[in-house]
């Protein structure tokens, strides 16, 4: 908890999200998976440097949509995803966009700095210039003096902060984080999530990234995209304007509490579908 | 190290037992020589016992050498080809599950009855054993880790050196551990069925002419030669494999 409190810069620095031309694109991008119908025409524009969350209830094809994203699965023929305005081929997205998946996956046998340039190491940087760079990283992500532990020694917050930091290692525009505050308490979570926001207003990247928790969605984002129920679509794709830099206290906010009673509908609505689907 | 104390305190005590037992029973000694009269005949008979253990050892580890090697190359060669594994895999544990003593006159009418037959005969099952492991830790990686290096841009090579072998290491260094006493095993009784030098020879010829004494001896060097060809490789797996 301490070692996450002291991360946080008093004075955030996060300015505005700018309203820039579309990074990624979803054009009618459905998936079946033999008589299961996953994904259902997603469409949707993520604007460059932008954080956009994405929510919806258990099942409803968040994690299937993030792999086509990362480029592990190809959408039914008939729909595309763009990035940079490129419509991308088969397997063009892999190494293009910096996957974070729900386990932080880090490597037992690998150091923490040598977890972190994973993906580097991957694309073919050198290992010294590679760990050069992570070791003036490390500070940003908390994990000064850390360097050289191997992960089984290091608590829940810090290796999903070396799984962040290896994500973030990997430079590219575009990163897709799927939960990865899910396994934390949630005292760890609420500082895990301010300093996310410090780090992105820090590396301006565009980010996507799922969650079930609403708080957390609209906390982050500059733009929710809610999730329905299966066959999964867009059923809501609400801005959020609240004022950045966002401290803890937002959440109880009126604003903040509008918005949240807004999603709720739509949410309990489609949960309600998949509950019943289950009873039937 | 304590545990290693405790082993040994264990060992002290099964040896001053049966030693009294030999004493106070007083047990002929072609039934159960006392552990007094072994360790004696063991120093006598060094001369003989010196050079055979030699040769058991060096057709041990040569054999397991050469087994672990290829075992470890045609895993890596068969986790990249799924068809062929599938093909290949039952036949490998049907051959793996016969007795390994019935292969061993066979070996012995190809390869004569010098050293090469041994060695033969231990890469054969030392090979196996290795390979099963290998290719089962080969194989069962993590899918999760696969697609993640796979959205890094990793290559099949890629995600076999920086996944797939170092996942694979736990599994692969308890097919060398548990090889080593295979080994040791394979060679003595290859060697009791015909050669010329070794431990196994040792022992048959001296129950051929009831030297119960030299067999006991010989059988104690064989032993202490498993167990320490055994601690160097479980010393070795603790260092490689630090983070089980």
């Amino acid at each position: 908890m301490t070692e996450a409190a002291g991360l946080l810069d008093p004075h955030l620095t996060v300015g505005t999200a700018p309203a820039g031309r579309e990074k990624l694109g979803l054009r009618g991008v459905s998936r079946h998976f033999g008589a299961v119908h996953a994904l259902d025409r997603i469409d949707a524009s993520i604007p460059e440097g932008a954080f956009v969350t994405l929510i919806g209830p258990s099942g409803c094809g968040k994690s299937t949509l993030f792999n086509i994203l990362a480029g592990l699965l190809e959408p039914d023929p008939g729909g595309s995803v763009a990035l940079d305005g490129m419509v991308v081929p088969p397997g063009g997205l892999l190494g293009r966009v910096a996957f974070m998946p729900q386990r932080d996956l880090l490597l037992p046998w690998r150091s923490v700095l040598d977890n972190a340039i994973l993906a580097a190491e991957v694309q073919g940087q050198p290992k010294k210039e590679a760990r050069a760079l992570a070791r003036e990283m490390a500070r940003d992500f908390g994990l000064a003096g850390f360097e050289d532990h191997f992960p089984q020694q290091l608590s829940g917050g810090m290796r999903q902060r070396v799984a962040l930091m290896r994500t973030f290692l990997f430079d590219r525009d575009v990163m897709l984080l799927d939960e990865p505050f899910g396994a934390l308490d949630a005292l760890t979570r609420s500082l895990m999530q301010r300093w996310l926001l410090d780090i992105w207003s820090r590396y301006r990247r565009t980010i996507v990234f799922i969650t079930h928790d609403i708080d957390e969605a609209i906390f982050l984002a500059d733009r929710v995209l809610v999730m329905g129920a299966r066959p999964g679509r867009i059923r809501m794709d609400r801005a959020i304007d609240l004022p950045r830099p966002r401290a803890a206290a937002l959440i109880t906010a009126p604003e903040f509490t509008a918005i949240k009673r807004e999603l709720l509908e739509v949410l309990e609505e489609e949960s309600l579908k998949t509950f019943q689907a289950g009873q039937r | 190290m304590t545990a290693a104390l405790r082993g040994l305190a264990g060992g002290l005590i099964l040896l001053l037992g049966w030693e009294a037992a030999v004493r106070l029973f007083a047990i002929p000694p072609w039934i159960l020589p006392a552990p007094s009269g072994i360790l004696a005949t063991t120093w006598t008979a060094r001369a003989g016992l010196l050079p055979a253990a030699g040769m058991t050892l060096a057709e041990a580890t040569g054999g397991y050498a050469i087994g672990a090697v290829l075992g470890i190359l045609l895993a890596i060669l068969l986790s990249q080809a799924a068809m062929l594994r599938r093909v290949l895999l039952p036949v490998v544990v049907i051959i793996n599950s016969v007795p390994v003593a019935a292969y061993a006159p066979l070996a012995l009418l190809w390869f004569g009855t010098g050293a090469t037959s041994k060695v033969i005969m231990v890469a054969f099952i030392v090979g196996f054993t290795v390979f099963l492991n290998a290719l089962d830790g080969l194989t069962r990686v993590d899918p999760a880790g696969i697609a993640l290096l796979r959205s890094f841009g990793a290559g099949r090579l890629s995600i076999l050196w920086r996944l797939r072998l170092p996942s694979a290491l736990p599994a692969i260094a308890v097919g060398l551990r548990v090889s080593t006493v295979r080994a040791m095993i394979v060679a003595i009784v290859t060697e009791m069925l015909g050669s010329q030098l070794g431990l196994g020879w040792t022992i048959f010829e001296a129950v051929l002419q009831i030297d119960f004494l030299r067999v006991w001896a010989a059988i104690l060097v064989a032993s202490v030669m498993s167990l320490a060809f055994f601690g160097a490789i479980t010393l070795l797996e603790r260092r490689v494999v630090f983070w089980k």
